[in-house]
């Protein structure tokens, strides 16, 4: 079967579409031709698929072949089996007749015999050619089609249609198509349906040996054939996907070794959408295919169905893998191809699956990713293209205009030298060549980077392509130089990271000079067979060789010399770079423009290279790729400074210091540095902004924030980082602090006009802080000038080492460097005694000087006093820490608590001098509490007033309140200001009540003075006297002085003492004129007391000396006595009454008592007294009175006498009342005393109930 | 063999990256890493795709390249790891377990106190820890 192969090609060419073949019974056909053909091809025809499914095909190419035609006659029956596809899928019987009788002798039997054979699928047209004018031709028609239908319609099927020549109906076509169709799709079932049984039946012959693939091959395209020609192109695909799956099993199973093909001229160029590229009676091998080229038609057949299916994108994803894989099998097969066949064939086939997928893909019609897809897949169909194409450009000598950029390196130094079986040798003609090349090598220098960058460049290669070519050439004959030369080569050959790179690949040119100098020193090698090439023959050899390989004109031409390289090169990066771009793949794209860049660079287009490698750096620096950026820094610094771009030079620069350090030579920065210095300084007309973020960092000191009382400078100390590798001099510089939660307060720039130079690292700079607003402020950005430069720079935190990464360092939360609290008391003062002082006399007042965690350094204090007080100028002001007050914070005693300590143990006393009103404080009691004791005296004009133990005490506290204005400046710059007024107060020592604790018989009074003491200090009496006023008299020889044994007496704090004095009225001098209307009270008396308490001896005059010595004060105080005033002469008393209730209307009897006290003659009252008049007093709605109310009763004058006064009443309501009460209306109220005094109210009961009525029963 | 392994942060910064090769060329490591990325992303952003490997930290193969394999694998908190192989014939159920050991080695690196969350790594425990898991990929994948 394998012979048809040539007849299924040329039947496969020649037909392409399904055939409906004509009979033509009455010669009607040339007449009704053109309407039929008319109708083709035919529009919406639903066939089955191979499941039997139907699908709609739209416009369905058909031919209309007569059946006496050539084509259709010359068949020989056994191949119409094989070739099946093309036989007529339906027959049309085209008949004409206008007499019944013609009808039924002749056409009826033609058209059984024609529509017997079974085989068929057929139906009848009848054309009436009748004119619609002639009544009697159309009836007759009418009537033959009657016949007609009768004759070959059956229940199941109407085989016949009515065509009117002149005015055709209008659903005749429709029944036309709709039977064409069923035609079609019964034969097409049928066809399918034997396709398939006889592939089946072949599958299951496949593992016996007279299998044979090409008649699988035939059958199964056949199949596929026919579905494409139905213009079912999925089950066609689907066909060839069976089809190759079945291939590649027999190609990888069977042990045969069989031929790969891909030697012809030609196969260099990829046929992989050409599926008529070679006939396939040329690649059939024995019972298959040959691979190199089968494969390739069958992916043929399959992207050229799947552009008819319009799914280019699906072509290209297929086509990329088919690249890769077959890819593999050449590599496999390369020992038998020529020289870097596999190459050129990716390259070539690269290309044309992007110019095919390119073609048929029409814009917009997938959905978005789908897009991205496709253009991705472009993209790696190009960047494929491209690292071939390279390749191909490097073994013949174009390296040096290859990049070594990381992309190239990658893509080539992972890519495995070709392996021929021999490497091509330098033809002999080739001298003058090689000679060229070599001078061609040795002229090209290395591209030297900018800023002196010495880097190692990044390998092309796999290995050193001067060994391996050598190697490969020489491993015919072993143990010769090159072997040796290359006997170190691990096992791992070609993956690129073995020993050779190791050992040494310096830089291209250099290696490649170096070594073929020493390969072609004389004497060595001359003359023997195998010398190993040199660089430049290799290059030479392999153009030779390639030469031959390449039968692309176009791809040669691209070869041919290095501007075509380079064109070449630059249309496979744009495409991929494009492609990428459009998918999406920015870093692919973006880097790919970078190698254009390179090239542009090359060539001087610098404005362009600077934009594309702005692009690079941004794409890495923004994710922080430094390794990478430092790659290409130096490259758009280069072409900055070239276009004179001043700000995006200095900025790159600037970008180059700030990488880790690591990657760049220290030399290296120095110079990136300089750049900066000599561009700052001189070349630039205007300032420059520009942002160092990444240079120049900034953070506050570690440890807590700076804090700072409201209103106060200081000066703020803050770390920066130079990341610049020498000393640098900043001309001035600037700091703003932003208020966190505060964000509508201005931003506040601290300024430092003075040049400050930065060290590499780690640089602590102060600056003046003017007094802030309360609140808490962070780092905002750090301005500066450098010559013509104005950076800033807004990253800080970076507290940790130098070389950390500060990438993303934005994330941490600012820390606060400065705080400014609320405004809070710093200073306290207050007085240091809690009790009162003596008043009129020198005493000490203290005030007591607390900081609150504030230095009162040289702070000075203004003392104002108020009235009533002075100080005593000539006194020195003594000043003494206070220990027992340490309450300075406890962080002072853990940081320098020693000190503390010493200051405590040593109390400091100082004495000062007040100027001017204001004193200055010494250094040692900046921080520590202190009292100031200023003497003070407190003047009062008054006299101590003692008061009678009956009424209180009148004299308040305010009375001895003085005051002391204190202002105090303090602070660094004495900026801070506190005042207080503090009430000091002062009294005397006792305050003196007075009582008469008995009143004798004889009229000697006894007079208890009460001293209490009024000072927190003890106080001892020597002497105590009386000077007492007029009228009174002191009793006795002792002048009003209390038995001298009695002192020293001695009055503890707060407690009280008494002195009793005996007087008595002075009756001589009653009348006279009141000379001292009062009493002095003198009281000689010492004290002992502390200042720091409260009362204390007052200070003596220039008497520093006698502390020790006995100071007598003395303390007067007057006292007011009164004469008596209460004379009692009688006395009324309330008799109790009976023990039993009042009760309403119940009399009863009151009784008083009147009782004679004193002789009535004394008095001087008149003798006719002996009667005393009375009178009862009653409410009368509350009592009835019986008897008198108001008369004499008879009283004798005698102390003593008493009568009994009775009165009868009645209460006349019951509940609480007031009795009645007796008063004697002659005496004086003064002189009657009522003892014992009678009840205020008393209590009435209700009358008892009438008992009239209520008879007790008895029983 | 493999040529190169690296951590890549949830910026797609580089974490750490480490070579394998011997020759001074971790630069062209560096830019195969970096532009897997953008497969990464590709498949991180269209979820639609990748749907059934929706909780798969494993991201498979993200590139068909004729001489070297990319492996991207990716943890919960976006942190990429990123395998370059020159094998060209791996297993993925051994990629899976390296990643996994890898996984577990990057997790104990970065909960060391001292370690800056966002910051490379650079750890020397963690890299010797690398270089064992690395060297014991070789011998399963050669046994």
């Amino acid at each position: 079967m394998a012979n048809f192969l040539a007849q299924f090609q040329t039947i496969k060419n020649t037909s392409d579409r399904l055939v409906i073949s004509v009979e033509d019974v009455s010669d009607v056909w040339p007449t009704v031709k053109p309407a039929f053909e008319a109708r083709l091809p035919f529009k919406r025809a639903t066939l089955n698929n191979k499941t039997r499914n139907p699908v709609l095909v739209e416009a369905l190419p058909a031919e209309f072949i007569l059946t006496t035609d050539a084509r259709l006659r010359s068949r020989f029956p056994h191949e119409q089996f094989l070739f099946w596809f093309r036989e007529p899928y339906a027959t049309i019987v085209l008949v004409t007749c206008e007499d019944l009788d013609e009808f039924k002798t002749i056409l009826k039997p033609r058209l059984k015999l024609i529509v017997q054979n079974d085989e068929r699928e057929w139906f009848v047209v009848f054309v009436s050619k009748a004119h619609p004018a002639n009544d009697q031709a159309s009836k007759m028609a009418k009537k033959v089609y009657a016949k007609l239908e009768v004759e070959f319609n059956t229940k199941k099927r109407e085989r016949c249609c009515k065509y009117d020549m002149h005015f055709p109906e209008a659903n005749f076509w429709e029944d036309l198509e709709s039977k064409v169709m069923e035609c079609i799709r019964n034969t097409l079932d049928r066809r399918v349906q034997f396709y398939e049984d006889e592939i089946r039946k072949l599958s299951e012959q496949r593992l016996m040996p007279v299998w044979n693939f090409c008649n699988f091959f035939i059958l199964k395209e056949s199949l596929a054939f026919m579905f494409e020609m139905a213009h079912l192109h999925e089950d066609a695909l689907r066909e060839y996907d069976e089809l190759e799956l079945c291939y590649l099993e027999t190609v990888n199973v069977t042990g045969k070794q069989r031929d790969f093909g891909g030697a012809d001229h030609g196969d260099d160029q990829a046929a992989l959408v050409n599926p008529g590229n070679k006939a396939l009676t040329q690649i059939v091998q024995e019972d298959s295919f040959r691979e190199f080229e089968f494969r390739q038609y069958l992916f043929a057949c399959q992207s050229k169905l799947l552009f008819k299916l319009n799914r280019p994108i699906e072509a290209a994803s297929r086509g990329y893998s088919f690249i890769i894989s077959f890819s593999k099998s050449l590599a496999l097969h390369e020992r038998i191809l020529p020289f870097c066949m596999r190459e050129v064939w990716v390259t070539t086939a690269c290309l044309a699956l992007i110019e095919a997928t390119t073609s048929n893909y029409k814009d917009g019609l997938v959905a978005p990713d789908m897009e991205k897809e496709f253009f991705r897949l472009l993209g790696d169909l190009y960047s494929l293209a491209r690292v071939k194409f390279m390749r191909l450009a490097y073994l013949i000598g174009y390296g040096a205009d290859i990049e070594r950029s990381p992309v190239n390196s990658a893509s080539l130094s992972l890519l495995p030298w070709p392996k021929p079986a021999v490497w091509p040798t330098v033809p002999a003609d080739a001298s003058t060549e090689v000679l060229e090349k070599e001078k061609l090598i040795l002229q090209t220098t290395s591209r030297t980077k900018s800023f002196g960058i010495q880097r190692k460049p990044l390998p092309l290669e796999p290995t050193v392509l001067l060994r391996e070519a050598n190697r490969r050439r020489a491993s015919l004959s072993a143990g010769n130089m090159s072997e040796m030369f290359d006997s170190r080569q691990g096992p791992m050959e070609g993956s690129g990271f073995d020993t050779p790179t190791r050992m040494s690949p310096p830089p291209k040119a250099l290696a490649s000079s170096s070594i073929s100098r020493t390969n072609s020193s004389p004497g060595n090698f001359e003359g023997s067979i195998d010398r190993p090439m040199r660089l430049a023959e290799i290059f030479i050899a392999a153009e030779h060789a390639l030469k031959k390989t390449i039968s692309n004109p176009e791809l040669w031409k691209s070869l041919s010399s290095s501007e075509e390289f380079e064109q070449k090169y630059l249309d496979l990066t744009r495409g991929a770079a494009d492609n990428y771009h459009r998918s999406w793949w920015k870093r692919h794209g973006v880097v790919l423009d970078g190698e254009i860049a390179a090239v542009d660079f090359k060539h001087g287009h610098f404005d362009q290279a600077a934009k594309s490698y702005e692009k690079v750096c941004a794409l890495y620096a923004g994710e922080g790729w430094q390794d990478l950026l430092a790659e290409v820094l130096p490259n758009l610094a280069e072409c900055q400074k070239i276009l004179n771009d001043q700000a995006g030079y200095l900025l790159s620069c600037v970008r180059l210091l700030s990488l880790d350090e690591g990657l760049f030579l220290t030399k290296e920065r120095q110079a990136f540095q300089s750049e900066v210095v000599r561009l700052a300084h001189s070349e630039m007309k205007d300032p420059v902004p520009l942002d160092v973020s990444s240079l120049i960092t900034f953070s506050g000191n570690p440890g807590p924030p700076l804090a700072l009382c409201d209103k106060d400078p200081g000066i703020l100390s803050v770390t920066v980082w130079s990341g610049f590798p020498d000393d640098i001099t900043l001309d001035s510089i600037s700091l703003t602090l932003n208020a966190t939660y505060n964000t509508d307060e201005g931003v506040k720039a601290l300024k430092s006009s003075t040049a400050i130079v930065l060290h590499p690292g780690r640089n602590t700079i102060t600056l003046d802080l003017p007094p802030q607003k309360p609140g808490s402020y962070v780092l905002g950005v750090l301005t500066g000038q450098i010559g013509q430069l104005r950076f800033r720079s807004h990253s800080f935190s970076k507290v940790g080492p130098a070389d950390s990464d500060d990438f993303m360092s934005y994330e941490k939360p600012a820390k606060p460097i400065l705080k400014v609290f609320k405004p809070r008391a710093l200073v306290d003062l207050d007085a240091a005694v809690s009790s009162a002082l003596l008043i009129n006399e020198d005493q000490w007042v203290g005030i007591l000087v607390r900081p609150v965690n504030y230095s009162l350094k040289a702070a000075v204090l203004h003392i104002d006093t108020g009235p009533g007080l002075e100080i005593k100028e000539s006194h020195v002001i003594e000043m003494e820490s206070s220990a027992g007050v340490s309450e300075n914070d406890g962080d002072q005693v853990q940081n320098d608590g020693a000190e503390i300590r010493t200051l405590n143990s040593d109390k400091n006393f100082e004495r000062l001098i007040l100027r001017d009103g204001k004193i200055e404080f010494p250094n040692w009691a900046s921080d520590i509490p202190s009292i100031l004791w200023v003497l003070v005296h407190a003047i009062s004009d008054t006299l101590s007033r003692g008061s009678s133990s009956a009424t209180t005490r009148r004299e308040s506290i305010v009375d001895g309140m003085r005051t002391i204005a204190l202002k105090l400046e303090f602070g660094a710059f004495h900026n801070q200001i506190f005042e207080r007024t503090l009430a000091v107060h002062f009294t005397y020592p006792f305050y003196v009540r007075t009582r008469v604790t008995d009143k004798c018989n004889d009229g000697t009074l006894l007079l208890q003075v009460i001293l209490h003491s009024e000072v927190k200090a003890t106080l001892t009496i020597y002497d105590a006297w009386l000077d007492l006023q007029d009228g009174f008299v002191h009793t006795g020889q002792t002048e009003g002085r209390p038995n001298s044994s009695f002192f020293p007496l001695i009055i503890s704090p707060s407690s009280k003492a008494g002195i009793l004095f005996s007087i008595c009225l002075d009756k001589a001098n009653v009348e006279e004129t009141r000379e001292k209307p009062e009493s002095i009270l003198n009281i000689k008396y010492g004290i002992s007391g502390e200042r720091t308490i409260g009362a204390h001896p007052p200070v003596m005059n220039r008497s520093t000396g006698v502390d020790g010595a006995r100071q007598e004060l003395i303390f007067r105080s007057a006292i007011t006595l009164q004469r008596p005033v209460l004379d009692p002469c009688l006395a009324v008393g309330f008799l109790p009454l009976p023990s039993d209730c009042l009760r309403v209307g119940q009399l009863i009897k009151m009784q008083w008592r009147v009782e004679r006290l004193k002789d009535l003659d004394e008095a001087g009252v008149s003798k006719q007294n002996d009667e005393v008049l009375y009178e009862v007093k009653a409410n009368s709605g509350n009592w009835m009175i019986a008897g008198r109310k108001r008369g004499y009763a008879s009283l004798s004058p005698q102390q003593g006498a008493r009568i009994i006064i009775s009165v009868l009443c009645m209460p006349l309501v019951a509940g609480y009342v007031r009795p009645p009460l007796l008063g004697l209306p002659d005496v004086d109220e003064a002189n009657i005393s009522c003892k014992p005094a009678g009840p205020h109210l008393v209590c009435v009961l209700p009358p008892p109930l009438s008992s009239s009525f209520c008879i007790p029963v008895n029983p | 063999m493999i040529v190169c392994v690296a951590v890549v942060g949830h910026q797609n910064n580089p974490l750490y990256i480490q070579s394998f090769t011997e020759a001074d060329d971790a630069l062209k490591l560096h830019h195969i890493v970096h532009c897997s990325l953008d497969v990464v992303d590709e498949r991180v952003n269209n979820p639609k795709k990748s749907g059934p490997m929706l909780n798969e930290t494993f991201l498979g193969l993200l590139y068909p390249i004729e001489n070297y394999k990319v492996y991207g694998y990716l943890t919960n908190t976006k942190v990429k790891f990123i395998l370059v192989t020159t094998d060209l014939d791996v297993k993925d159920a051994d990629v899976r377990n390296f990643f996994r050991r890898f996984h577990a080695a990057y997790v104990d690196a970065v909960s060391n106190p001292f370690h800056v969350p966002g910051k490379k790594i650079t750890s020397r425990t963690f890299a010797e820890r690398v270089s064992t898991i690395v060297k014991s990929f070789g011998f399963s994948s050669a046994g």
